[in-house]
């Protein structure tokens, strides 16, 4: 069974990779465009999902050999970075970490991750818009009637899409916000 | 100033205990269970977490692999935290047997 969905917060995605799993559907391979493949199961097992920056080939080796030697099998992710997907039987040891320092660090690497994307999209928006406004069209605020309209109307679609940075600003932004809420509260004493 | 992870976290500590012979990543954990008599389990992201960390600080090294693991041990600025933390330790220990605060110090 295949299906597609797209997540932009991480835990949404485990909550409901692990709804799926409730209903007896395994996911076995995720593919970069959110389209999930999902087989049928009797056993229980359990999904979580971590965040991994950059690691060099032996570092990304000794990270798979320690989850692996746990239980966890690798359903998906790239040394090169970005979520990692892990996949077990349900026993007695659900989690993947299992202190508040590395709850702490495991929000601290995705509001790291936020902050540069969210940059990234705050320096494209800049180029995109600092030699002009959102709409193109010359004269357009000087039209009349349905001519306007229908310029307006006409323009509208890719102005939408030229604003696209910036909404993935604001997304970025939030989502750091609220990596940094869980962050700040597990590190509270 | 204080070292960042000092005063020792309970996962920190037991890794650094258990490291003082030559240990796997699956080993430590194995060894942990049995010394907190099964009080403390870690789970694999802090143990990679955890070893990354003191690896890091240079108070545990890779001294060999056994297949694709890896084993670390402890070293000399290692074993110098575990002993500045025991006497943290023994002293607050210490306090638990007065009764009141008049003591000379």
């Amino acid at each position: 069974m295949k299906m597609f969905n797209m997540f932009f917060d991480i835990e949404k995605e485990e909550q409901w990779l692990n709804e799926q799993l409730q209903k007896g559907y395994r996911c076995t391979t995720i593919s970069g465009l959110g389209i999930y493949t999902f087989e049928k199961t009797d056993n229980r097992y359990v999904m979580r999902l971590d965040y991994q920056d950059y690691l060099p080939k032996k570092k990304f080796k000794e990270y798979m050999a320690i989850y692996e030697d746990f239980g966890w099998s690798h359903i998906e992710g790239h040394r090169l970075g970005g979520r990692q997907y892990w996949q077990k039987e349900d026993d007695d040891q659900n989690e993947i970490f299992s202190d508040r320092q590395s709850m702490g660090n495991y929000y601290k690497r995705l509001m790291g991750y936020s902050f540069w994307l969210g940059m990234l999209c705050l320096f494209f928006s800049y180029s995109i818009y600092k030699d002009s406004g959102l709409y193109l069209t010359e004269g357009l605020w000087n039209m009349k009637g349905s001519l306007f309209w229908k310029a307006l109307l006409f323009e509208t679609p890719f102005v939408l899409l030229r604003s696209l940075p910036v909404l993935m600003v604001v997304f970025f932004g939030s989502s750091f916000y609220r990596a940094y809420r869980k962050y700040s509260l597990l590190k509270e004493k | 100033m204080k070292h960042k992870l000092l005063p020792l976290s309970e996962t920190m500590h037991y890794i650094l205990l258990a490291l003082r012979e030559p240990l796997h990543g699956y080993a430590v954990m194995q060894k942990i269970e049995q010394i907190s008599n099964g009080t403390v389990s870690l789970a694999a992201g802090t143990l990679y977490g955890a070893i990354e960390n003191l690896n890091k600080h240079g108070w545990i090294e890779p001294v060999g692999n056994s297949g694709r693991r890896k084993i670390y041990m402890i070293t000399a600025e290692g074993n110098a935290i575990l002993k500045m933390e025991q006497e943290r330790l023994l002293h607050i220990l210490s306090l638990y047997g007065r009764d009141d605060s008049n003591e000379d110090v």
